[in-house]
C-alpha cells in the first residue's frame, strides 16, 4: 500500500482543517462565556443596587420628608428598572434614569445640614459612589467583551464558523439615543 | 462635594472631547509587543552571560569529579574504564584547544562538537537545574513573608478612607473583569503602592496608609487601576521569574562560597531545610522572604566569604594548609563572581529592567482602559514621585512598586524654579507678619529668591511643621496662612508637610508625629546632598527597573492625559548639549573599561582552568605516589644517619 503525494497532501490539509474548526469553535465558546460572565457581573451589581435603594431612602426620609417628591421619583424609578423585562436597551435606560434619580436624591441631601454632617451621611454616600461605580465599570467591562467577541465573528475565517454554530453578535448594554433624551427629561 | 464623585467610566457616556493620538488599545499592543522584543534580548543576554559563566563552572566542575574519583579510587579501585574515559576525553579537549587558539594540529567536525558539548553541557545543566529548583522552591511559598517584612495590615472598614481603598479595588477588579485581590495596608512614611504575589491568584495590593490622605478617590482609582491592569497582564509571574533568576544567581555565587564561610553555609543550610520542610502558614513564608533576601545579597559584591577566608590576618595551621587546599578555588570564585557583577549589571540587568519598563507601561495603558481617566493617573503618579520616602522592609521586591522607593526626580526636576522659589519665599513672609509672630527676624531678602535663602526657608518651615504637630497653635495657625497664601502650585505642593498627618499628631497620633519627623529628615538629606543608595534588585542592574516619571507622563499625555507643562522638567537646550557633551567624553571611556573587564574576566578564566589543572595533578600525584615506601626509604634514611652518628662517636 503506498500514497501518493497528492493524497498525504489532501490528508494534512484536511487534518489542518479540522484542527482550525477546532480551535476556532473553542475560542467561540471562551468568548461567549467572557460575555455571559461580563453580564451576569452587571446583573450583580444592578440587582445590588435595587436592594440598595430601599435602604437609602429609608436613612434620609426621617430628615428630608418634604422632598415627598425626589423619593418617590426614587422609588418609582427602582420599581420600573425591576421590571423592565429582558430587553437590553430598555433596561439599560431604565438603570439610567434609576441612576440619575438617586443622584437627584442626594443633590438634595446636600441641602439638609443636619443630614450632611452625619457621620452615616458620608458612609452612605461612599456606599453609593462605590455602587455606582461598580455598576458603570461593570458595564464598559461587558461592553467591552461584547465589542470583542462581535469583532471576532464578523472577522473572515471566523465568521463562517460562528455563522455554522449559530453564534450571532450580542447587544451592547447602552442606552440608545431616543431613551437617553427620555432619561433627561425625567431627572 | 456636591453630587457623588463619579469616575471615568460613569462619565464616558458625556459628549467625546478631543481625540487623544494614541487610544490606549494601540499603547497596550504596542507595549506587548516591546516586552515580546525584549524578552528576547533577555533571553540573548542570559546566552550571553552563560558562555564565561559555564566556561568557569564546567572545569570547576570537572576538577571536583575527578578529586573525588581519586579520593574513591584510592579506598575502592574504579574500573579502568573510566580513567581510560577521562584520559581521552582530557587528550581531546588539549588537542581541540591546541587547534582552536594556536592553529595547530588538526582536529575533525566530530571531534569539535564533542569537545564544545563537554564544555558547555555542565555549566549550563548546572544553572537549568539550579533555576528549576529556585522556581519550585519559592512558589509554594507565598507573599505572606513579604507582607510580614513589610509589616502590612488589613484595611478597617470603619475608617471610611480604608473603606474607599477596599471599595475601589473592587471597582477596578469588577472594571478588569478578575477576582479581586486582597488589600493590604502598610502604616509607614513613604507614599507608594505595589502588586505582591507569586500568581495572579494569590495576588495582593500593598498600599502605604498615606497615600489614602494624599490622593483623591479618583486618583486612588487610578492607581489601584494601574496594579489591577499590571495583575491581570501576568506581570506578577514576570516578576517571579525575573526575581528568580537573579536569586539563581545569588545561590550560584553563594555554593561557590560555601567551603569558605559560615555565612554562606548558614545561607545554603536554611535553603535545604526550607526545602525540605513541606509545612504551611507563616512560618514557612518567612523563611521563603528570608532565604530571598539572604540570596539578594549574596550578589554585593562587598560581603564576600572569600575575602574574609584569605584575607585573616593571623591564621592557624590548619587555616594556613586549608588555604593552600582551596587555593585554585579563589580563581574560580574571583572569576564567577566577576563575570556575574560585570554581566548582570551590564547585560541582564538592564535587560530586565527594560523589559520590566515595558510592563510598567503597559499597565499604566491598562488603568487608562479600565479607569478612561488619564489624568487622575498622571495625577497621582506626579504627588507619589514628590515623595522620596522611602518603604521599610521587603527590599528585594522594590521593583513591584509603581515608582521607584527610593525616589524619583525626573518629573518633579531638581529643585523649584527661581520664580516658584520666589512665590514661596513671599508667602512665607506674608504668613510670618499676618501670623501676629513676633517681627520677622531677618529683613525682607534683598536677593529675592536666592536658593540658599529658600533653603533656610524650607528648613525653618519644617520646623515650624514640627512644632505644630506636637501641639504649637501659633505655628499651626502660621503654616495654614502660609498655604493659602502659596495657592495650589503642583510644582510646589511637595513642599508643604501634610496637613492631615499634622491634625492627626496634635491628636496625639504617633504614627503621624513619625511621618512628619520622616518628611523633616528627608528634606535635610536632601539638603545635603546625600542620595540614599538603591535598593534590592535595583543594586544588580546600574539600569532603573521604574521608567522615569517624566517619560510615563509623556505616554500618558499621547492617550489624552494633559496636566504637566514638561518644559520646566527638562534642563533646555543647553542641558542636552552638555549632556551631549559628557557621553562623547564618558562612551569610549566606558567602552574601554567594559573592554578591559572582559578581558580580567577571560584571564580570570584561564587562571582558574591553570590552577584547576594544577591541582589535579598535586592530587594525582598526591595519590599515586606509593606513600608507604616514601615513609619507609624516609625511615631507612634516618636510621643511616642516626648509626652513622653513633658510629662516629
Amino acid at each position: 500500500m503506498d500514497f501518493s503525494p497528492v493524497l498525504i497532501a489532501i490528508a494534512v490539509f484536511v487534518v489542518l482543517v479540522l484542527w482550525f474548526v477546532l480551535h476556532a469553535y473553542n475560542r467561540l465558546v471562551r468568548m461567549r462565556n467572557n460575555v455571559s460572565n461580563a453580564w451576569s457581573d452587571v446583573d450583580v451589581q444592578l440587582t445590588f443596587r435595587h436592594d440598595l435603594v430601599p435602604n437609602l431612602v429609608e436613612s434620609v426620609k426621617g430628615y428630608m420628608s418634604h422632598e415627598r417628591q425626589t423619593l418617590e421619583a426614587v422609588a418609582q424609578a427602582r420599581s420600573a428598572a425591576m421590571n423592565a423585562g429582558a430587553d437590553l436597551a430598555t433596561r439599560a435606560a431604565a438603570e439610567t434614569a434609576l441612576g440619575s434619580a438617586v443622584g437627584n436624591l442626594f443633590l438634595t441631601a446636600e441641602r439638609y445640614p443636619d443630614l450632611k454632617a452625619s457621620q452615616n451621611f458620608l458612609l452612605l454616600q461612599e456606599q453609593l459612589t462605590t455602587t455606582e461605580n461598580r455598576i458603570a465599570f461593570a458595564r464598559q467591562h461587558y461592553n467591552e467583551t461584547v465589542r470583542q467577541f462581535n469583532a471576532l465573528i464578523a472577522e473572515f475565517p471566523w465568521n463562517l464558523i460562528a455563522a455554522q454554530f449559530g453564534y450571532t453578535p450580542e447587544k451592547l448594554f447602552a442606552a440608545g439615543p431616543q431613551d437617553r433624551a427620555t432619561v433627561q427629561m425625567a431627572s | 462635594m456636591s453630587v457623588p464623585e463619579m469616575t471615568g467610566a460613569a462619565s464616558s457616556f458625556a459628549a467625546p472631547t478631543a481625540r487623544p493620538p494614541e487610544t490606549f488599545f494601540k499603547a497596550q499592543e504596542r507595549n506587548r509587543r516591546a516586552t515580546w522584543r525584549m524578552s528576547a534580548l533577555c533571553v540573548f543576554a542570559a546566552f550571553l552571560m552563560g558562555i564565561p559563566l559555564t566556561l568557569v563552572l564546567s572545569p570547576f566542575l570537572y576538577a571536583v569529579t575527578m578529586a573525588t574519583a581519586e579520593v574513591v579510587n584510592h579506598f575502592s579501585p574504579l574500573p579502568p574504564e573510566f580513567w581510560q574515559i577521562s584520559s581521552d576525553l582530557a587528550r581531546l579537549a588539549v588537542r581541540v584547544a591546541d587547534a582552536v587558539f594556536n592553529q595547530r594540529g588538526v582536529v575533525s567536525t566530530q571531534e569539535l562538537i564533542i569537545a564544545a558539548v563537554l564544555i558547555f553541557l555542565p555549566g549550563i545543566a548546572l544553572a537549568l537545574m539550579l533555576w528549576t529548583g529556585m522556581l519550585l522552591l519559592f512558589r509554594h511559598g507565598g507573599v505572606g513573608g513579604t507582607l510580614a517584612s513589610l509589616n502590612a495590615r488589613e484595611p478597617n472598614p470603619q475608617d471610611l478612607k480604608e473603606l474607599q481603598l477596599a471599595d475601589a479595588v473592587q471597582e477596578m477588579a469588577i472594571a478588569a473583569g478578575l477576582p479581586a485581590p486582597k488589600v493590604m495596608l502598610i502604616d509607614s512614611p513613604g507614599a507608594n503602592a505595589a502588586a505582591i504575589g507569586t500568581c495572579a491568584a494569590d495576588a495582593h495590593i500593598v498600599l502605604c496608609r498615606r497615600l489614602l490622605d494624599d490622593l483623591n478617590r479618583e486618583q486612588l482609582q487610578a492607581l489601584v487601576g494601574h496594579l489591577i491592569a499590571s495583575v491581570g497582564n501576568g506581570d506578577l509571574r514576570i516578576a517571579f521569574t525575573v526575581t528568580s533568576v537573579f536569586e539563581t544567581c545569588g545561590l550560584i555565587v553563594t555554593l561557590i562560597n560555601a567551603p569558605f564561610g559560615r555565612q554562606s553555609r548558614s545561607t545554603l543550610w536554611r535553603i535545604v531545610r526550607y526545602s525540605l520542610r513541606r509545612g504551611t502558614g507563616a512560618a514557612e513564608a518567612a523563611d521563603a522572604e528570608q532565604v530571598a533576601e539572604l540570596l539578594a545579597d549574596t550578589l554585593d559584591m562587598n560581603s564576600s566569604d572569600i575575602d574574609r577566608f584569605f584575607n585573616s590576618s593571623n591564621p592557624g595551621v590548619i587555616r594556613k594548609a586549608l588555604r593552600l587546599m582551596f587555593f585554585p578555588f579563589l580563581f574560580t570564585n574571583i572569576a564567577v563572581e566577576l563575570t556575574l557583577w560585570f554581566f548582570l549589571n551590564l547585560l541582564l540587568g538592564p535587560c530586565m529592567a527594560l523589559l520590566w519598563r515595558t510592563r510598567r507601561y503597559l499597565a499604566d495603558a491598562g488603568a487608562v482602559e479600565l479607569t478612561r481617566n488619564p489624568d487622575a493617573l498622571e495625577s497621582a503618579l506626579q504627588s507619589l514621585s514628590d515623595d522620596s520616602t522611602t518603604v521599610a522592609g521587603g527590599s528585594w521586591a522594590s521593583h513591584l512598586f509603581v515608582v521607584n522607593p527610593g525616589g524619583d526626580r525626573s518629573l518633579r526636576g531638581d529643585s523649584a524654579s527661581a520664580e516658584q522659589q520666589r512665590k514661596f519665599l513671599q508667602a512665607w513672609q506674608t504668613a510670618a507678619s499676618a501670623g501676629g509672630a513676633a517681627a520677622p527676624l531677618n529683613p525682607p531678602p534683598s536677593l529675592p529668591g536666592t536658593a540658599a535663602e529658600f533653603a533656610r526657608v524650607r528648613q525653618e518651615m519644617m520646623s515650624t511643621a514640627m512644632a505644630a504637630a506636637t501641639g504649637n497653635a501659633e505655628a499651626t495657625a502660621r503654616l495654614q496662612t502660609f498655604a493659602q497664601a502659596m495657592g495650589v502650585d503642583p510644582g510646589l505642593v511637595h513642599e508643604l508637610p501634610n496637613f492631615n498627618d499634622l491634625m492627626l499628631a496634635q491628636r496625639g497620633d504617633r504614627a503621624a508625629l513619625a511621618r512628619v519627623r520622616m518628611q523633616r529628615q528627608s528634606r535635610q538629606r536632601q539638603q545635603s546632598g546625600t542620595q540614599r543608595g538603591q535598593t534590592g534588585l535595583q543594586t544588580v542592574s546600574f539600569v532603573s527597573f521604574h521608567p522615569p516619571l517624566a517619560k510615563r507622563a509623556k505616554r500618558l499625555q499621547r492617550m489624552g492625559a494633559h496636566l504637566i507643562d514638561p518644559s520646566r522638567r527638562h534642563g533646555g537646550l543647553g542641558g542636552k548639549i552638555v549632556l551631549a557633551i559628557l557621553y562623547l567624553i564618558f562612551g569610549p571611556l566606558l567602552l574601554t573599561c567594559g573592554v578591559l573587564m572582559l578581558f580580567v574576566i577571560a584571564m580570570m578564566i584561564g587562571l582558574n582552568l591553570l590552577c584547576l589543572g594544577l591541582w589535579l595533578a598535586l592530587i594525582h600525584w598526591l595519590f599515586a605516589v606509593d606513600w608507604a615506601s616514601v615513609i619507609a626509604g624516609f625511615t631507612k634514611f634516618v636510621q643511616d644517619v642516626a648509626a652513622a652518628f653513633s658510629q662516629r662517636r
